[in-house]
């Protein structure tokens, strides 16, 4: 079954690029992965009709206890084959009917989309799963119907549809959550019936899905989306609005009735529902003037009697409301599919206009009177076995059920109606006027429509077909208890054949009459003014103006208001996490450790150093703060017997210095500290003061508690013996974590890549737009004292050039001359960290920064050029390099038929060799290949 | 010592969203970068600091009262990304400079947003015009006005490096 779906989701990735390559032709293609899951499924058919379920189950969450599970039983498989079966017509029809249309690709896309999750739908056991399938057709259904968005009505309509549906999607999950809770189980075969009927949260639960099935299949109140919906070419609404998306909800329901039905309260909401939905659909089909839209009435008259039908839970009842769901599935499509073809060869669809169409579309005329029969449910039509089960099905009720069969014969009657003037009227008659000179269309259209009305002849006729391999099975699985199911076309002299004749007496005087019948109700024009449509645009329009007024609030673009009012939720939420995890007060901790001077002082100097960087306004005072504040965080690690962390901490303060002074020098001098208006700097300031004493409480709560576990403890004792390593914090780095740190050097390299772009810039071209006070040629500010050497006569003509010279400020020999050796010891050193990092402190972090600096005085000294030529490889070939390797030291292990990044070891002579040491040395070259990206473009663009 | 660093932690947490709030972006950027430094530290000091030796063990097994290894591999990481996002913090920093010559947080959005691609110009106000069709649109358009540029022309002309009296 996953197969299938599979096969029509693949089927959907390839229809644009088949599109684009056959055009119209794609369409033959296409049509024959729905073939091939109809043809599966027929050939399920047998196992199913013999009583058997057939299941299958992908494991999605197993912590929560939800999976994809799958299940073929009689009601699935009838589904199943409709939706294949008519869809393999649909996509051959929509290839014909959109031949010219330069997106068509792109529709059979969608289709094929909407036919994978309306499969999935009904093929789904479990609730999250069929509610996920559920979601993607409402999603899929707004995409087809707004498939020519040029046109105003029809994105108006999708949004419509979108909006209800969606709208009820979201109780649907309320109440499937609620279902999945109290029913017991996750699965739909799994549910407990008389634990829901019993519980508490019955009413809720019946009220949310009900809302969820009602927005999806159409019933008043939520109506308004389907005749809108004709907006969509006619494939659309032949496929999605009469055969398959609208009974979703049916479905849905017909799903749930073991579970959840039997209640009075099910039954009575279901049956008056239905019935008022009956009513409207076939009192304003009438009205129509356009085929289309009497169609789609008709489909809400339908659907409203099949929710009628189901609420009776009677044997006939539901062995109508099966027969019903095929019958008019079949004719429907028929219909839309004939009326789209009388669209496409005329040019209209207005009633008025049309008229003897038989002779010149003899074909579709057949069809259409076959299908027309079965809509009025004449004899021998499968349609006339669902009209008479229905009578039957709503007689057994009583009292309650003559009413509704009052309402029943209603409705059908004018059903017969409409079939009579979408059939009589549009090919019988005298000659129409059309736009365009009427012809016969292409076989893919006229074969779906053919196909359809000839099998509600056949169904009819050799009822004996239908009821044993697709109905019998289908009912049993709506129903709560077994039920004998039994088609016949002649019952004898029932109550239920009397109503029939009184229907097709009704429906003809209707017909005969229909014009009077229509001036009568135009004349109720108090009703028609509640048009829902009305109401339904003045609410959006309600709702989008809160909406901007909402967003106005709150989304002002203003950084400071954002962040102020997001770090005062995040107190209060601390605030009340911390109120809920302990009774009584702040926990303040017994047993601390004692006071250690040295790390005294490194707090000191980084709450001072980050003080002086808030509030002092110089640039120099600015990078010598904040350099200060990082040495005193260093001096904390260190004191807290932290040496690989201090390291880190120091050549990273280092680096920071050096990246803010050269950004510096290209930013205005900073004297504005805090906020003008001194209400809004107070403001701050208490912002800013709340966050830190909750942060504060924090911290003591946490340090108060001994720590959990001792996880500490396993990392010590297996650092050497599994890790081969004495540091243990490396060995956490590169071995037991290495996937943590792979990801961590992912970061940095694309952060790298990512900066550098920018920091190269567009220097060139006005790159100092505004601000007084600034002078490019500021490195050239000093020549006279450091740049006259005899040594570089270059430095006379003007402004030094960084990128082949150096920048100015370090033109002197002496320095020159020095930092030669000490960019080479300092290279070593970097490459003796990473050697010894697996025993001692060092690593690859620490190496990679100890050479980029190495390398940044070779550029500020000599240029960027030179330093470049030193290196010899871009430092993007060394990032990726250091990237190819780390992840290549997992993959030794993988290799091995092993987890990825498990560490494997070799001893030549003694000296452990292994892919961690690999691992380090790949973090080593990303880290250096990253920051020397930087740093080489924001040095090499200053000229 | 824990709750010397507690207090030291919030206090740098503190100023670090002093900074944030801070009227040029720059002190935003660095702001970003104490706000880092508190962080770290709180979470080098959650596995507790009483610690007596650093975490190096020998053939004999681990020291007595070893520093917890555990919150100094992860600080060490968050340092080293840390660092790459305030040096991309700071790239952006430089570029908006360069294409708006303009780095005050309140002018900034306005300044740099580029309108909606979709959307008609800005300078026209949001009217709901009559009919059922249009409801939808109009609503669909900006719903703050204020937000995007009042001459999006200039923007454009900054954003092309126009000459160096281009002003937002």
């Amino acid at each position: 079954m996953l197969a299938s779906i599979s096969l029509i989701a693949f089927a959907m990735l390839a229809a644009v690029p088949l599109a684009a390559r056959l055009g119209q032709r794609a369409g033959w293609l296409l049509a024959l992965a729905p073939l091939a899951a109809f043809i599966h499924f027929l050939s399920q058919m047998p196992t199913v009709a013999g009583g058997d379920v057939i299941t299958s189950t992908l494991a999605w969450v197993p912590a929560l206890g939800v999976e994809l599970a799958f299940r073929l039983d009689g009601l699935s498989l009838l589904f199943a084959l409709l939706i294949t079966g008519i869809g393999t017509l649909i996509v051959l029809y929509a290839g014909a009917y959109l031949s010219d249309h330069h997106h068509l690709g792109r529709f059979h896309a969608y289709l094929l989309g909407f036919m994978a999750a309306m499969l999935g739908l009904v093929l789904a056991d479990d609730l999250i799963a069929m509610f996920v399938f559920w979601e993607l057709t409402s999603v899929s259904s707004f995409l087809l119907i707004a498939f020519q968005h040029d046109k105003a009505e029809s994105r108006r309509a999708a949004l419509q549809a979108l909006l209800i549906t969606g709208g009820g999607g979201l109780a649907l999950l309320a109440g499937l959550i609620l279902l999945g809770n109290v029913g017991g189980s996750w699965q739909f075969s799994g549910l407990s019936g008389e634990a829901i009927a019993g519980h508490a949260l019955y009413p809720a639960i019946l009220t949310l899905v009900l809302i969820g099935a009602f927005t999806k299949s159409a019933q008043v109140p939520f109506h308004l989306w389907l005749p809108n919906a004709m907006a969509a070419p006619t494939p659309v609404s032949a496929y999605l609005h009469s055969a398959t998306m609208v009974k979703a909800g049916v479905y849905l329901l017909a799903r749930l009735n073991p579970a959840l039905g039997g209640s009075t309260s099910w039954s009575t909401i279901l049956i008056t529902i239905g019935a008022a939905t009956a009513l409207v659909g076939a009192v304003l089909a009438i009205r129509q003037t356009d085929l289309k839209r009497v169609l789609a009435y008709t489909t809400v008259t339908v659907l409203g009697q099949l929710t009628m039908l189901l609420g009776t839970n009677t044997h006939y009842g539901l062995q109508a409301f099966t027969i019903y769901l095929v019958a008019h599935a079949f004719y429907k499509a028929a219909l839309f599919m004939a009326v789209g073809a009388v669209d496409h060869a005329t040019g209209t669809r207005q009633i008025a206009l049309l008229g003897g169409l038989m002779r010149h579309m003899p074909l579709t005329g057949v069809a259409v009177a076959l299908a027309a029969f079965s809509n009025a449910g004449l004899p021998p039509f499968f349609g006339f076995i669902a009209k008479e089960f229905k009578y039957a099905g709503l007689i057994e009720l009583g009292l309650a059920g003559w009413i509704t069969t009052a309402v029943m014969i209603l409705t059908n009657a004018l059903l017969l109606t409409a079939a009579g003037v979408v059939f009589l009227r549009t090919f019988l008659g005298k000659e129409g006027r059309y736009p365009h000179a009427p012809h016969e269309v292409s076989l893919p259209m006229w074969t779906g429509p053919m196909l359809l009305a000839v099998g509600g002849f056949v169904f009819g006729a050799f009822n004996n077909l239908a009821e044993v391999w697709l109905i019998d099975a289908a009912v049993q699985a709506v129903s709560r208890t077994a039920v004998p199911v039994n088609l016949y076309l002649w019952g004898g002299f029932t109550p239920a054949l009397l109503a029939s004749l009184l229907t097709v007496t009704l429906g003809v005087f209707f017909y005969l009459q229909r014009t009077r019948l229509r001036r009568r109700l135009s004349l109720w024009r108090v009703l028609w003014r509640v048009s829902g449509d009305r109401v339904w645009d003045r609410l959006l329009k309600r709702v989008f103006a809160f909406a901007t007024r909402v967003a106005d609030r709150f989304q002002h673009g203003s950084l400071r208001q954002h962040i102020s009012w997001l770090v005062l939720a995040i107190a209060v939420c601390a605030l009340i996490g911390m109120a809920a995890s302990t009774a009584d007060d702040l926990v303040w901790p017994e047993q601390t450790s004692p006071l250690n001077i040295a790390a005294l002082l490194g707090c000191v100097l980084a709450v001072a150093g980050a003080a002086a960087a808030a509030t002092m306004p110089g640039r120099v005072a600015l990078v010598a703060t904040l350099g200060a504040s990082g040495l005193g965080m260093a001096m904390i690690f260190l004191a807290a017997r932290a040496p690989d962390v201090a390291i880190t901490q120091l050549m990273v303060e280092t680096l920071t210095v050096i990246f803010l002074a050269l950004v510096l020098r290209k930013l205005p001098p900073t004297r504005l500290v805090g906020s003008r208006n001194p209400a809004a700097r107070r403001f701050h300031a208490i912002v800013a003061i709340v966050l830190g004493s909750v942060v504060s409480a924090m911290m003591l709560m946490t340090v108060s508690q001994p720590l959990p576990g001792d996880i500490a403890q396993w990392y010590l004792d297996n650092s050497l013996p599994a890790g081969k390593g004495a540091n243990v914090v490396n060995v956490i780095l590169v071995d037991f974590r290495a996937l943590d740190t792979l990801g961590e050097i992912l970061v940095v390299g694309l952060a790298g890549l990512a900066a550098a772009g920018l920091l190269a810039g567009s220097a060139r071209a006005g790159g100092r737009p505004g601000s007084a006070g600034f002078d490019p040629a500021d490195g050239a500010r000093h020549p006279a004292r450091a740049g006259s050497t005899p040594d570089c006569p270059e430095a006379f003509d003007g402004p030094a050039s960084p990128t082949s010279q150096g920048s100015a400020d370090f033109a002197s020999v002496l320095l020159r001359q020095a930092i030669l050796p000490l960019s080479g010891l300092l290279a070593l050193v970097s490459l003796v960290l990473l050697w010894r990092g697996h025993n001692l402190p060092g690593g690859g972090f620490i190496g990679g920064l100890v050479a980029a600096s190495a390398t940044v005085l070779l550029a500020l000294a000599f240029g960027v050029a030179r330093a470049r030529a030193v290196l010899r490889v871009s430092p993007v070939v060394m990032l990726a390099a250091g990237l190819a390797l780390a992840a290549g030291a997992g993959v030794m292990g993988l290799v091995q038929g092993e987890a990825f990044l498990t560490g494997n070891w070799i001893f030549p002579g003694g000296l452990p060799l292994g892919t961690p040491l690999l691992f380090d040395v790949g973090v080593f070259l990303t880290v250096l290949g990253a920051v020397l990206h930087m740093l080489l473009r924001l040095i090499g663009q200053e000229d | 010592m824990e709750i010397i660093v507690s207090i030291t932690v919030g206090l740098l947490v503190a100023i670090g969203i002093w900074m944030l709030l801070d009227r040029g972006l720059l002190r935003v950027v660095l702001g970003i970068v104490v706000l880092g430094n508190g962080v770290n530290l709180a979470v080098f000091s959650a596995g507790r600091l009483d610690g007596r030796a650093a975490a190096f063990v020998t053939e004999a097994g681990a020291p007595a009262l070893a520093a917890n290894p555990l919150p100094q591999a992860l600080v060490l990481t968050a340092i080293v990304i840390g660092f790459a996002l305030f040096v991309f913090a700071l790239a952006v920093l430089k570029r908006s400079w360069e294409l708006h010559g303009n780095v005050e947080t309140d002018r900034i959005t306005a300044v740099a947003e580029e309108p909606a691609p979709d959307l008609p110009a800005p300078a026209q106000s949001v009217t709901p015009t009559s009919g059922v069709a249009a409801a939808p649109q109009a609503a669909g358009a900006s719903p703050a006005p204020g937000v995007l540029p009042a001459t999006p022309a200039a923007a454009k002309a900054t954003r092309h490096g126009a000459a160096a009296g281009g002003q937002a």
